[in-house]
């Protein structure tokens, strides 16, 4: 628990911390102010549509600041040799990176808590703004929408997180982390997207049918680690477009089926469990110098 | 007149042997290499329990190494560690709970205060009471900047903070990787005196590598000294003084040749040093025991030679030099004399 709290700390007080979430902040806001310019089109600002793109940003753009986020908090540690203090002083190598993966949950959570908060004013903000009304959040399963959402987003988010935690952890540096774990992930939205063309061309008779497009699938790339966290974010209450282009492109949409709720998700939390279970064996094995 | 006889090494107590369970670390037979570099080859260490040890070395000698693998920070290839009579391994890391450390420079997390970063760390480790963090500060004269952040620290701050962070759960031994780095002289005075209280007082161990041998030599009891990867001396630091005895002695220019004579079948193996010009004109560095000092003025006075100063000339530096430096075995002709004697005679001991 004090290494929790520690950890709390040196996350607090780090610059970093902040700008990120307010980076996150003023990015949704331009977004929403973007969004508002094709509002003559709209007569309702409703929900769940609305918590979609909250989502987008929470999960989709906070899934990529989390796999820098999480890299420089680890990463650090290297870079400014206080792991060697730790471990010389007979911390446990595995429960220190415990409690910093911990905190880490714990940061994403008030993050994503903050993010969804700030999202909700700024809807009424829009709406303001461009003199659009807005339906009431907690109408119908608004307030059960909005649990899905945070619930059905957070893991996704902890496992982004955990990419650029392990990559850290093996690189020994916050900036390779956050450079290859940027890399990997814009990379895997590149290659997956490929493999879907790729796909599509290979099939595409049998993707017409009569009445309408026939999805195949799901393919074995919709398994890899950014795609299958992307395949739990289409499923977010309020539509799946926008948080499926963040996952990495709207064709698979279209044309690949999607991979089950349960099982994108138990995808997701065996990705997240690997990537730590990663991070431990590496940190126990890693000599410091 | 008679020769006298070649100056015989004073006895010595050799550490090696000794039972590791006596002792607050030892190592036998240490390995450890990077890749292909070795850096250990079988490093034998013997650190007895409440003594200030002087670890001493050249650059890249394997000092650090050493540290770090008593610190569970590198895996040894071969070899032994014993931490307070007991065998030690890169697993048993509830065995560093009595052990402080700084290897290498002090680190900490620029942002956090230096109060916060000594916070930061008890969180880890053996359970620490945060008022510790207090007294350790006060005792490394750092209260008054303990609530600004370590990034406008001076290389000083930074080394009395990380010397802070050893003592901070009060470990019963001390490994400091160059403390005095950065140091003034107030803060060096402070830190020796902080370290001669934790060993006299409190009864601990303090291992201490440096490079500045005239702070080693005031404040060690032993001392170790490796080089390239092997212990080549250790043993108490008044019985190695003595083994390695100078004394030096002035007499006139004009009688330099004759003296030089003399003094050097009093110690016909060790290497001779003289001046014959400048402020120091007339000094000679001779290898024997201070104890001997009587029995050099006697030949020289025999000789109708008078001298106008005698005094010891023996200190660690100089025999760390012998020892591991490019003067080793120099003999006075030889272009390296010792750092703290006067430089070799160029004229008629050539």
């Amino acid at each position: 628990m004090r290494l929790i709290r520690a950890e709390l700390l040196k996350a607090r007080r780090r610059q970093a911390t902040w700008v990120l979430l307010i980076v996150a902040l003023v990015l949704m806001g331009v977004t929403f102010l973007l969004v508002g310019l094709g509002l003559q089109f709209t007569r309702l600002l409703e929900f769940p549509q609305m918590y979609a793109i909250i989502g987008q940003f929470a999960f989709g753009l906070g899934g990529l600041f989390a796999v820098v986020y999480a890299a420089a908090l680890v990463g650090a540690d290297w870079n400014w040799g206080v792991l060697r203090n730790v471990v010389a002083r007979g911390e446990s190598r595995a429960g220190y990176l415990l409690a910093k993966a911990i905190a880490l949950a714990v940061l994403l959570a008030v993050a994503a808590l903050i993010v969804f908060a700030a999202g909700i004013v700024m809807v009424y903000l829009t709406g303001l703004i461009y003199n659009v009304p807005v339906a009431s959040p907690l109408r119908g399963r608004g307030l059960q929408d909005l649990l899905d959402n945070m619930v059905l987003g957070y893991p996704v988010l902890l496992q982004r997180a955990a990419l650029g935690f392990t990559v850290a952890v093996l690189l020994r540096s916050q900036l390779a982390g956050a450079v290859i774990g940027i890399a990997l992930y814009v990379g895997e939205a590149i290659l997956t997207s490929v493999l879907t063309g790729l796909t599509i061309a290979q099939n595409f008779g049998n993707l017409i049918g009569e009445g309408g497009f026939k999805p195949i699938g799901p393919e074995w790339y919709q398994f890899l680690p950014i795609s299958i966290g992307g395949n739990v974010l289409n499923t977010l209450p309020g539509g799946s477009s926008a948080a499926g282009v963040a996952a990495g492109g709207g064709l698979e949409q279209l044309f690949l089926r999607p991979v089950p709720l349960e099982l994108a998700l138990a995808g997701v939390i065996v990705y997240l469990a690997a990537s730590l279970a990663i991070g431990v064996v590496a940190l126990n094995r890693q000599e410091i110098v | 007149m008679t020769n006298p006889p070649p100056a015989a090494p004073a006895p010595f107590t050799p550490l090696a042997g000794a039972p590791t369970s006596d002792l607050a670390v030892a190592t036998r037979g240490l390995v450890k290499s990077y890749g292909r570099q070795p850096a250990l080859l079988g490093l034998d260490m013997s650190v007895p329990a409440g003594v200030v040890y002087g670890f001493l070395g050249p650059n890249g000698s394997g000092k650090t190494t050493a540290l770090r693998l008593m610190t569970g920070l590198l895996r040894p290839k071969a070899g032994s560690i014993t931490l307070f009579g007991t065998p030690y391994t890169w697993h048993d890391r509830r065995r560093l709970f009595r052990v402080g450390s700084l290897i290498e420079t002090p680190s900490f997390y620029p942002y956090l205060s230096g109060y916060e970063n000594l916070l930061v760390l008890s969180a880890a480790g053996p359970p620490t009471d945060p008022s510790r963090i207090d007294r350790v500060l006060d005792y490394v004269g750092m209260s008054g900047r303990a609530k600004s952040a370590v990034q406008t620290y001076s290389l000083g701050m930074k080394q009395r903070l990380g010397i802070a962070a050893a003592m901070l759960s009060n470990p019963d031994l001390l490994l400091l990787d160059e403390p005095a780095n950065g140091l003034d002289p107030g803060g060096m005075v402070a830190m020796r005196e902080t370290l001669r209280y934790f060993t006299g007082e409190l009864g601990k161990t303090v291992v201490i590598s440096s490079h500045l041998l005239h702070e080693v030599e005031q404040l060690a009891d032993v001392v170790g000294i490796i080089d390239h990867g092997r212990l080549i001396r250790e043993g108490p630091l008044a019985e190695l003084l003595e083994a390695s005895g100078r004394v030096r002695v002035r007499v006139t220019p004009e009688d330099m040749t004759r003296a030089a004579e003399i003094l050097r079948r009093l110690a016909p193996d060790r290497p001779l040093y003289g001046v014959d010009s400048g402020d120091q004109a007339g000094w000679f560095t001779v290898g024997v025991a201070p104890a001997r000092a009587t029995e050099l003025n006697r030949a020289l006075s025999e000789a109708g030679i008078y001298a106008s100063g005698l005094e010891p000339g023996s200190d660690l530096e100089s025999i760390f030099l012998e020892l591991t430096g490019p003067g080793t075995n120099v003999t006075a002709a030889g272009p390296a004399g010792p750092p703290t004697g006067p430089p070799p005679m160029a004229g008629p001991l050539a």
